[in-house]
């Protein structure tokens, strides 16, 4: 295979990864709601900042998609105005990097529903790695912070893992997929 | 003669789908040339001109293999959709991104842009203005202007003219011809009228994508004509054996005293706050068939849009006797079949798409099953159901969503260029069955800019002009009057 | 997104957009190194002075956009004010703890939290995004690829936005009923999030292959339309933020509001 991705490949991560930056920015107030109170229950919708490098690397399988997608949505959400600023863009870095290192570990060959579960618990780390520098969290009462850690991890699972997965099935359906990946050896075979 | 772009052999498959499109297919094409590709829609047409180019597979991925071939070095491809060929938000931007490409120096690339925008008509106060404010005429002569600025040798042309109005249709391929003059170009579309002066060589394809023949304008029309019919592929003249040959009538709607499907008074429509369609009064009977026709532009989508309770409207507007604010469910009265076919299927595969409407009723599954499979065969679309809509060819998507639309046989049906991009078998089919459906007393309203529809289908005319429903009048009485302009055809 | 809205063209616009970029990265490092509340508060009140004044956009749209302000205030702090650690305790009352301590970490969290997002919003209502991608091409050595794959992409969320509508059309046209409940709003989520990503991704592959079609081709000698460069605005910039730091610090340290220096739980 040719090495890096083609044009095509990078420009529908990017409209992929635009469309979850909109999402990511509406996210912003949803998630501010749900969180006047203070008790995490927030935490289990964040998982959804991590869904952008999975759907894209789901889709398209090949090396450097979910950290491109990821830096890139955060990119979006960025210049979209998010009411993060850059910190968003620290945050898709370090997410997208986890979910990278974990479809590379296992060399891009899964994409099932586990690894899409496995690349968001890791962004989920990546995340809280973060905040530990960021957002004095390590000043929390433990109680306080392991519930965030649990709640954040299971949304994780929940979000940028079940969901993406049935979202990138769905999307299989349309045949859309066929379009961004390698066409099998069998189809090459059948020109014989 | 020197050979421009050819290939060998080649074999092309499209990647889960059973059959070959190509098999063992060779073509080439000799610098100079003006090359039409004829053939019924599915063909493979569109994806041919894509491998003449190189874009298959260096850019798309579709298994193929060829013996050998020949890519012409410089080439302009001018596709059918027009939003999907810029990747800049400005008029100004967009050329230069070509100029770009190419390396042009920055200090002459606001003289390039001024030069191919003028090339094609185009003029602007300002050349920074926003690629979304144009019409689609507009944009499409802003494609044809960036594809010049690439200095190509052949060009490549896809149905260009697609969407668009007669005017702008007329005005486009003027320019198309003046620009290629001195060029190799290569032409697929299916309405010929306007560019078989302009060609000389014709090669024509089958529904399995074999050349059938290939050789001079001349030659094909006088010795493949019979081939022409077979395959259903438009000719000039086509029409008018047509209407021999059927000995078709002028359509005479049989209204006495019946009550209107569809009634309008002080209608209006609107797009974003601002009013878009006006009708002071009309109305629709069982057994009519009306042609809105009009520029681009006009409001005509607008009109069938607020008929179909899609956008805000204000004033009266009555089915069977019924207010329409009082209906709940629109759709057990209308059917709708959109201008642009993406974007409106709702299922995932061609056979679910045509069922769906009647699955919601009580149908036993026997009933559907057969109704399912006598649409997708009279419409040719019976190799592909177990495909997604999307993944069908411009035509066959068209077909998809009129089939789609008429399965359930509502009493007012609404049509926004149906028959546009379709090849003269399958508009006859189309434009036949409307004629049965209407002889049944159904209402059709019928978005066309095909004077011929109105002529020998339409029983009366709804002119829109600027937003305005500003005549209404009997299709032979639009056709007396309007028979002295030249016209389509 | 600003480039849907009318504005008025003011210096912070013509800001080369890298380097707007890179000091916004800057000051967001030197902000996490910040721990004094009233240095913090200071800081604050001059962002605030940039959003309010010479981002070129009308008031009613620069309120409307603040209004999440406060609740990135209220998130950024709540937990922290809550059930942070602390010592001297004001409320305490089941779970909630609050005390002096994580009060101000809370506080100073909130107010953290709204200079990055003005800062944020400063740079998306003052930067076209076509500028800031050419410029990362010429400033940063951004591939083109990426550059424009950007670029084009941005300028088709505007159409899928209006293609929505068009779905919403004929999901009605086809007589497709609404269910309630759970179901039907995840019924509802799946008929429009499945067709808006094919139809986007179907939409990027075309146009992917339309740039093809015009040579599009990631060397690295190719010439640029606009060329961004660097300007006493730049200047203007950078000094602006030196003096607003210096002066916030000075005041901070003159006149504070509170007498907490340092809102570390062990400083
Ligand atoms: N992505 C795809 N996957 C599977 N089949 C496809 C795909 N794209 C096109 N086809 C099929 O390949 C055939 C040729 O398509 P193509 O678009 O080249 O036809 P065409 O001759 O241009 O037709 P039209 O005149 O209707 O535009 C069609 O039968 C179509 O259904
Ligand atoms: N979604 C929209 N929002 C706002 N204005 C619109 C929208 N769609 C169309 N318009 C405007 O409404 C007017 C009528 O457009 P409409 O699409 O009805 O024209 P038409 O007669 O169908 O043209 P065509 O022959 O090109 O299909 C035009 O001025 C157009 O710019
Ligand atoms: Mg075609
Ligand atoms: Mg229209």
């Amino acid at each position: 295979m040719k090495k890096g991705l083609k044009l095509t490949d990078i420009l529908v991560t990017i409209i992929i990864a635009l469309l979850f930056g909109i999402i990511y920015k509406l996210w912003g107030p949803l998630y501010g709601v749900v969180s006047t109170f203070g008790l995490q229950i927030e935490q289990l919708i964040y998982g959804m900042w991590f869904i952008a490098a999975i759907v894209a690397y789901l889709i398209i399988r090949k090396p450097g998609v979910a950290l491109l997608a990821e830096v890139a949505a955060a990119q979006g959400e960025f210049i979209f105005g998010g009411e993060w600023g850059v910190v968003t863009l620290v945050f898709g870095l370090g997410q997208g990097l986890a979910a990278e290192l974990i479809f590379a570990a296992f060399r891009y060959k899964r994409s099932d529903m586990f690894i899409a579960c496995l690349a968001g618990v890791a962004s989920a780390f990546a995340s809280i790695g973060i905040d530990y520098y960021y957002g004095y969290v390590a000043d929390l009462a433990i109680w306080n912070l392991l519930i965030m850690f649990g709640a954040r991890v299971i949304g994780a699972i929940l979000i940028s893992g079940i969901f993406a997965y049935l979202i990138v099935q769905a999307l299989e359906k349309t045949g859309v997929t066929n379009l961004v990946r390698p066409a099998s050896s069998e189809d090459y075979k059948a020109l014989n | 003669m020197t050979t421009i772009a050819s290939i060998t052999n080649m074999r092309l498959k499209f990647p889960g789908v059973e059959s070959l499109l190509f098999k063992d297919f060779s073509l080439s094409l000799n610098k100079g040339e003006k090359v039409l590709i004829l053939g019924p829609s599915g063909s493979g047409k569109s994806t041919l001109l894509q491998v003449l180019t190189g874009l298959v597979p260096d850019a798309v991925e579709i298994p193929m293999k060829a013996e050998e071939k020949i890519i012409p070095e410089s080439w302009g491809f001018l596709f059918q959709d027009p939003d999907t060929q810029f990747c800049m938000p400005y008029v100004d931007e967009e050329i230069a991104f070509v100029l770009e490409n190419l390396q042009t120096p920055r200090e002459q690339m606001e003289s390039s842009i001024h030069y191919y925008l003028h090339q094609v008509g185009l003029t602007f106060d300002n050349i920074h203005t926003k690629i979304q404010t144009l019409s689609g005429g507009m944009k499409q002569r802003l494609a044809i202007a960036s594809v010049l600025a690439l200095e190509p040798e052949v060009l490549f042309l896809d149905e260009p003219t697609a969407m668009l109005d007669p005017k702008g249709t007329q005005s486009v391929w003027d320019t198309l011809k003046d620009i290629g003059k001195d060029k190799t170009v290569v032409i697929v579309e299916h309405k010929i009228e306007q560019i078989v002066d302009f060609v000389d060589r014709i090669i024509l394809l089958n529904e399995n994508g074999e050349i059938i023949a290939d050789g001079s304008k001349r030659k094909i029309f006088d010795q493949y004509k019979h081939v022409l019919i077979e395959q259903g592929i438009w000719y000039p003249g086509v029409w008018d054996e047509y209407i021999q040959v059927n000995r078709k009538e002028f359509p005479i709607s049989n209204k006495v005293n019946e009550k209107p499907n569809l009634h309008l008074a002080e209608f209006a429509g609107y797009r974003e706050k601002s009013k878009k369609i006006d009708v002071k009064e009309a109305d629709a009977y069982p057994g009519e068939w009306i042609t809105v026709l009009g520029p681009n532009g006009a409001g005509k989508s607008t009109l069938l849009l607020g008929l179909m309770n899609l956008i805000k409207t204000k004033g009266s507007y009555y089915i069977l006797d019924q207010n329409h604010r009082k209906i709940k469910n629109f759709s057990d009265y209308v059917s709708f079949v959109f201008q642009n076919p993406e974007f409106q299927f709702i299922t995932n595969t061609v056979f679910d798409e045509v069922a769906y409407s009647i699955q919601l009723e009580d149908w036993s599954e026997e009933q559907v099953l057969t109704r399912v499979n006598q649409l997708l065969n009279l419409y040719q679309l019976e190799a592909h159901k177990q495909k997604h809509p999307y993944q069908l060819s411009m035509g066959q998507k068209r077909r998809l969503s009129f089939a789609a639309a008429i399965i359930k046989e509502q009493p007012i049906l609404l049509l926004d260029e149906p028959t546009f991009g379709q090849d003269a078998k399958n508009t006859f089919a189309i434009l036949e069955q409307l004629e049965r459906l209407r002889l049944q007393g159904t209402t059709v309203i019928m978005v066309t800019h095909d004077l011929q529809i109105v002529n020998h289908f339409a029983t009366k005319v709804w002119y829109i002009s600027n937003g305005k429903l500003v005549e209404e009048c009997s299709a032979s009485n639009y056709t007396k009057n309007n028979q002295k302009q030249p016209a389509m055809s | 997104m600003q480039m849907d809205f009318s504005y008025k063209v003011t210096w912070l616009h013509k800001i080369n957009p890298s380097l707007k970029f890179i000091i916004i990265i800057i000051l967001f490092i030197h902000l996490l190194m910040i721990h004094n509340i009233n240095f913090i508060i200071n800081y604050m009140l001059g962002m605030t002075i940039l959003y309010l004044f010479f981002t070129g956009h009308p008031w009613k749209r620069l309120l409307i956009i603040s209004i999440p302000f406060i609740l990135i205030f209220l998130t950024s702090s709540t937990s922290m004010i809550f059930f942070g650690k602390g010592e001297i305790t004001w409320i305490k009352w089941g779970l909630v703890h609050i005390t002096e301590e994580s009060f101000f970490r809370g506080l100073h969290l909130g107010f953290r939290g709204i200079i990055f997002a003005t800062l944020g919003i400063i740079f998306a209502l003052t930067t076209r995004p076509v500028y800031l991608f050419y410029s990362l091409m010429q400033q940063l050595k951004l591939k083109p690829k990426y550059a424009y794959s950007f670029m084009a992409a941005v300028r088709l969320i505007p159409i899928m936005i209006e293609e929505t509508q068009t779905l919403h059309y004929a999901l009605k046209v086809r007589g497709v009923q609404n269910h309630k409940g759970f179901v039907g709003f995840y019924k509802k989520l799946k008929s429009y999030s499945i067709p808006m990503l094919s139809q986007s991704i179907r939409k990027a592959y075309r146009i992917a292959i339309a740039m093809e079609a015009k040579r599009f081709s990631d060397t690295v000698n190719r010439t640029y339309y606009y060329q961004l460069g660097f300007s006493k605005f730049d200047m203007i910039f950078m000094f602006y933020f030196v003096i607003m730091i210096l002066v916030s610090y000075y005041a901070a340290i003159n006149h504070p509001y509170f007498s907490i220096l340092d809102v570390r739980d062990n400083g």
